[in-house]
C-alpha cells in the first residue's frame, strides 16, 4: 500500500518532495508530506482535495488513516 | 426515501460548528476526532459532535456532501474547514479560535 500510495502521488505530483511514512508498520495507516509547487495559491482544503483525488476510493477503505501534511515550496 | 444530503445541509447550518466525528466529545472512537474535538475546545467555544458510527448514511452521506472522504469533517457557518489535519494546523498558527469565536458569536 505504502508503494500504491507512493506511485499515485509521484504521478499526480510529478515535481513533489514526498515522504511516505507507514505509522503503524500494518499497511494501512500513513503519514504523507507532499511539498509540490501544484499547491500554490490553494487553500489548504483545496490541496488536501487534491491529494484525496489522486489516491481515489483507496481511501477510507484500505487506507484507513492518513495524516497529510502538504505545501508550496517556499518561494 | 430517506434524503441524508438534506438531512446533513440541515446539520450543518443549524449550529455555527459541526463536527462529524468518530465518537461523542466525551468518549472519541478514534485519534483524529479525538486530535480534533481537543483543538476545538481548546478554542472555548460550543459545538455541535455528530457521532457518525451511530448512522451509517450519515457516515457515508458525509463523505459525499463535503467532497472529503475520511471524517472528521469540521464545518464552520455551514462550510467545510477540514479534517483533523486543518484543524491542528489553524490552530497551531492561531487561526482556529477566532474562526470558531467569529461564527459563534454570527448567530449570537
Amino acid at each position: 500500500m505504502k508503494a500504491f500510495i507512493e506511485d499515485a502521488l509521484r504521478t499526480a505530483f510529478p515535481d513533489a518532495q514526498l515522504h511516505v511514512i507507514d505509522t503503524t508498520g500494518g499497511g494501512d495507516h500513513f503519514q504523507v508530506e507532499i511539498i509540490s509547487p501544484c499547491f500554490a495559491g490553494l487553500s489548504m482544503i483545496d490541496q488536501h482535495r487534491r491529494v484525496y483525488d489522486a489516491l481515489g476510493d483507496k481511501l477510507g477503505y484500505e487506507i484507513h488513516a492518513l495524516g497529510l501534511s502538504t505545501r508550496a515550496p517556499a518561494a | 426515501m430517506r434524503d441524508v444530503q438534506a438531512e446533513i445541509a440541515q446539520l450543518v447550518t443549524s449550529k455555527p460548528i459541526v463536527l462529524f466525528m468518530k465518537g461523542t466529545a466525551s468518549l472519541p472512537m478514534c485519534g483524529f476526532s479525538a486530535r480534533t474535538v481537543e483543538v476545538i475546545k481548546a478554542c472555548g467555544v460550543p459545538f455541535e459532535a455528530v457521532n457518525v458510527l451511530a448512522d451509517p448514511d450519515i457516515r457515508e452521506g458525509v463523505k459525499i456532501f463535503g467532497r472529503w472522504p475520511t471524517v472528521p469533517q469540521l464545518y464552520v457557518g455551514g462550510k467545510l474547514v477540514g479534517g483533523c489535519d486543518i484543524a491542528t494546523a489553524l490552530y497551531e498558527r492561531g487561526e482556529l479560535a477566532p474562526m470558531l469565536k467569529q461564527a459563534a458569536s454570527a448567530v449570537a
